[in-house]
């Protein structure tokens, strides 16, 4: 860093003294120095360094003020980059900040005027999959898709959240973007299945197992307040939020044996037989 | 919201003025917006109401008789729509807080149920 700065004082030296005769440009640059520069070094390296028939072009070319350093490259961008490695670190590190935040500037102003298109339907099913559902379709009024509770559990992954889950159950996960109301999904990340009689865990997924479910509601979860305040500062900030949720059922779970449900004779009423009627029938024709 | 397949949403009035400039959204919507989300939602009653002099709003009317009102004076059509969307999509409950993200009747499977005098008579294991 010293030798730069040195080299930079010489430089402003003979540009200004532009009748400096070469002979003497060594003595001058002793003096100019610091002192743990010797002289005798500096006229021992100039001449190990360089011929004497050449040593007036070795000093026009050395203390010229408009010579451009190169290190690496000959790109501009390294010298200014060189430049700045002889500041202090904070100052530096403001610089490359500053010219981030340009670039992030013009990024952003590039990605705000153009509007991003809408998904298309391969780009939707990609990223439902991605979250961890499959859209299958709309639910109809013959569909019979709510069946009694079966005594069977998984582990399911919307997104980031896991849940354990069975027949019947509901479950409120962040929206869900790619389906509407009253949609039939399949919930494709089930990590862990189980039963009265055995527990089948996935690496890290459980192949040839879904999780059925209907969309329930996409609502707004109950406002939030966000207050921040500094005291004796002068500074508060009031922020509302809501977040946007969905609310799922369960309705089946595939992939695991079911243990069949015993139906107890007498909880079962009896039916009337219609032997009667069809006597009346008879009896009238 | 659609609870087991029965939507909860039973009828929505669109209530607009056709002078004040806070109605132009609204306007706009029932222009637009309004054929496309009746043929999309059969099953609701939508009317539309002339209230002169007012701001507008929707009215939307419930199930469980409750009724949800939304002023939307000075919105864009889409804007409304929104909103429009969302009533038929959300409960006609009152919003609060969710104490718990998993509602569930059974909570467990595989029980295993150990009795506090079980423990006491377990033999003592020496490290």
């Amino acid at each position: 860093m010293a030798h730069r700065r040195s080299l930079h004082s010489l430089a402003r030296f003979f540009s200004s003294h532009s009748t400096v005769a070469p002979g003497c440009a060594l003595k001058s640059v002793a003096s100019i120095l610091p002192n743990h520069f010797s002289t005798a070094a500096i006229s021992s390296s100039s001449d190990c360094i360089v011929p004497k028939s050449d040593a007036t072009s070795w000093c026009s070319s050395l203390f010229s003020g408009n010579r451009a350093r190169h290190f690496c490259s000959s790109s501009r961008k390294d010298d200014d980059d060189d430049d700045k490695d002889e500041e202090d670190d904070g100052e530096e590190s403001e610089g490359d900040y500053s010219d981030e935040d340009e670039e992030g500037a013009r990024e952003s102003s590039d990605s705000n005027s153009k509007p991003k298109p809408p998904p298309g339907p391969v780009d939707k099913v990609a990223r439902a999959a991605e979250i961890g559902y499959k859209v299958v379709g709309k639910l109809r009024p013959s569909d019979k898709v709510f069946k009694p509770y079966e005594p069977v559990y998984a582990v399911v992954q919307i997104g980031s959240h896991q849940f354990k889950v069975s027949n019947g159950d509901t479950i409120v996960a962040e929206k869900l973007k790619f389906c509407d109301v009253n949609d039939k999904l399949i919930l494709t990340k089930v990590l862990l299945l189980g039963s009265a009689t055995q527990t089948i865990v996935g690496r890290p997924i459980v192949l040839d197992s879904a999780v059925h479910a209907v969309v329930e509601e996409h609502a707004l979860d109950e406002k939030v307040i966000i207050f921040k305040k500094k005291r004796r500062k002068n500074y508060r900030r009031t922020k509302g939020h809501r977040q946007e949720l969905t609310r799922l059922r369960i309705t089946d779970i595939q992939g695991i044996a079911k243990p069949e449900i015993k139906i107890d004779p007498k909880l079962t009423k009896p039916t009337k037989p219609t032997v009667k009627e069809q006597e009346k029938v008879a009896v009238a024709a | 919201m659609a609870l087991r397949g029965v939507w909860h949403l039973r009828k929505l009035v669109v209530s607009y003025s056709d002078w004040g400039g806070s109605s132009r959204g609204i306007r706009a919507f029932m222009d637009s917006r309004i054929p496309s989300f009746k043929e999309a939602n059969p099953h609701l009653e939508l009317e539309t109401e002339l209230i002169r002099g007012q701001h507008p709003h929707l009215k939307a009317f419930c199930k469980n008789n409750n009724e949800r009102v939304v002023c939307v004076r000075n919105m864009t059509p889409e804007e409304v729509l929104l909103h429009a969307t969302r009533l038929r999509n959300a409960l006609g409950r009152k919003v609060v807080k969710l104490k718990t993200r998993h509602v569930t009747k059974h909570l467990s499977v595989q029980q295993r149920i150990i009795c506090s005098s079980r423990t006491q008579n377990l033999p003592k294991t020496h490290s």
